[in-house]
């Protein structure tokens, strides 16, 4: 492994993401991967990393600063932000050179909410069961001083990037798709119906769960129900009624009724989300749903 | 004859994943019902299952495609009618606690609401064999049932911002294990030397879902000794 960076700020949250873990789910532990899989598989595409390699660090909003121990070609794709390479402003969604001693900030981001840094070659760390993506509860959370591997790799001959045009637009009132959840028919008729006509609005939140603030949603009758699983875009509903929509980093059983979960297709659109964005919710076909 | 367990109420929770949901009860008989179905499908779904979670009364199985629910059906009454799944055999697995008052932090709370003397708390707590009924909340924690209803004693009604890996606690219907550091609103009653989670470990979990749990009581001192064979390893 060779050092490519060692974090010199840190912001909201970062942490290593590769395509998650899978077979620990039984065992309690979350599949984690990126929040937002269309700027992460984006990275990859653009500076060309095999399946394997395909690791970037996540970060929340902006704040974060980086010093280059060694060369490396990146890109920071992802939420709108401003970044500066020694102080000055840098393109996203395109190929960029750090040499040793290089200073990338993340700065202030204006549209979205998550960024992602991808080296050519991927970053690497030791696999925690079977995967690269960090595990906050064993604190293996990267902050400031960590230093961030990556690989011996050929230099890309050329500058790669995204098209303007092709580049994702992270928009402030988005709708997803979601499917009627275990708990739908407990909820009552009139709460139904504001929960697929009524916009939601994103009050906070991280890797686990994102907050949502609206109509009420209420029970038919208040009962208890037994916990079961969930997963990266289920919608629980706790008892003051304001729905939690479960993110990649979330408990992988819940207790609280579930009244529906989101398309795996739309979740990269939740992630972005940001403090006063708005959601609608629509539902699958029945068909869909046997 | 024995009965035929009906197919369970099948509905796709999303693009690939199913629940399986049998009746919304806590019971033996429903936990090994569920088992048992959670073997079926690992069994039927093979490479097409990434992996599956079962709870008190569900199996959600992550799948890779589209699956088709009506072969399942017929499998799984051709299965009942031909063949045993078979239950799960192994021994429970046996662990040791330590309920001295030290660890033992809401020794008084508990003994106050069941009017009961500690060491017929701890009896009642050592004398049944559980069931890992669900591993969730944190990785590694084991929801063990049933718990002897005279130790029924509702969670803490302000949860407790640390409770220290290893620590045993009841809450409601069950008893459990906090595998790591974490805040937590069981009723704490002793504690086990032995680590629930350890990413280095060859078999990285303790517990396994579906499996069989005992407990026996240990002196502090052997607690002490055990907990230095478990941190030199």
């Amino acid at each position: 492994m060779k050092p490519l960076l060692i974090v010199k700020k840190q912001g909201v949250y970062g942490s290593l993401q590769d395509q998650g873990r899978e077979g620990y789910r039984a065992f309690g532990v979350p599949r984690s991967g990126p929040m937002d899989s269309v700027s992460f598989q984006a990275a990859h595409t653009i500076v060309d990393n095999a399946t394997a390699d395909q690791t970037s660090f996540e970060m929340f909003i902006g704040g974060f600063e980086f010093q280059a121990l060694n060369d490396g070609i990146y890109v920071l794709t992802g939420a709108t932000c401003l970044c500066l390479l020694n102080g000055r402003p840098i393109e996203m969604w395109k190929t960029f050179q750090l040499f040793k001693g290089d200073i990338l900030s993340i700065k202030s981001v204006n549209n979205g909410s998550i960024v992602y840094l991808t080296p050519k070659g991927g970053f690497q760390t030791d696999l925690i069961l079977g995967s690269k993506a960090s595990l906050p509860m064993v604190g293996s959370t990267p902050g400031v001083g960590s230093v961030l591997y990556g690989q011996y790799v050929a230099a890309l001959p050329l500058t790669r990037g995204l098209y303007a045009p092709y580049r994702p637009y992270f928009h402030t009132a988005i709708t997803v798709r979601v499917f009627k959840g275990p708990h739908f028919q407990l909820f009552t008729e009139a709460s139904r119906q504001q929960f697929l006509s009524s916009p939601y609005q994103f009050s906070g939140g991280n890797r686990m769960g994102y907050y949502l603030k609206g109509n009420v949603l209420d029970l038919k009758t208040r009962k208890d129900i037994l916990s079961e699983a969930t997963q990266f875009g289920t919608i629980q509903v706790p008892q003051n009624g304001q729905p939690i929509v479960l993110m990649a980093d979330a408990q992988t059983v819940g207790g609280y009724p579930i009244i529906a979960t989101i398309h795996e297709d739309d979740l990269h659109k939740v992630a972005q989300m940001r403090m006063f964005n708005t959601i609608r919710f629509v539902l699958m076909e029945e068909s869909y749903a046997n | 004859m024995k009965q035929i367990i009906e197919f369970p109420h099948t509905m796709w929770i999303s693009q690939y994943t199913i629940r399986f949901a049998f009746d919304e009860v806590i019971s033996q008989e429903n936990f090994q019902l569920v088992q048992q179905f959670n073997r079926f499908l690992k069994k039927m779904l093979h490479t097409n299952l990434i992996e599956s979670v079962a709870s008190y009364h569900t199996v959600t199985a992550y799948v890779k495609h589209q699956v088709d629910i009506a072969f399942l059906q017929e499998q799984w009454l051709t299965m009942q009618r031909n063949a045993y799944v078979g239950e799960a055999t192994s021994q429970p697995l046996q662990i040791p606690i330590c309920y001295d008052e030290e660890f033992a932090l809401d020794m008084h709370r508990v003994m106050n609401v069941t009017a009961l003397p500690f060491e017929a708390i701890k009896k009642l707590h050592m004398d049944k064999v559980y069931s890992v009924y669900l591993i969730g909340f944190l990785p590694g924690f084991p929801y063990l049932g049933d718990l002897h209803s005279q130790l029924f004693v509702p969670r803490l009604t302000k949860p407790r911002s640390l409770v220290s890996a290893g620590s045993v606690g009841i809450g409601g219907l069950q008893t459990g294990i906090y595998p790591l550091d974490s805040p937590g609103g069981w009723n704490i009653i002793g504690k086990t030397p032995f680590t629930l989670f350890d990413i280095h470990r060859k078999a990285p979990f303790l517990f396994t879902l579906g499996g069989q749990v005992q407990f026996y009581e240990i002196t502090k001192q052997a607690f002490l000794e055990i907990k230095e064979k478990e941190c030199s390893n």
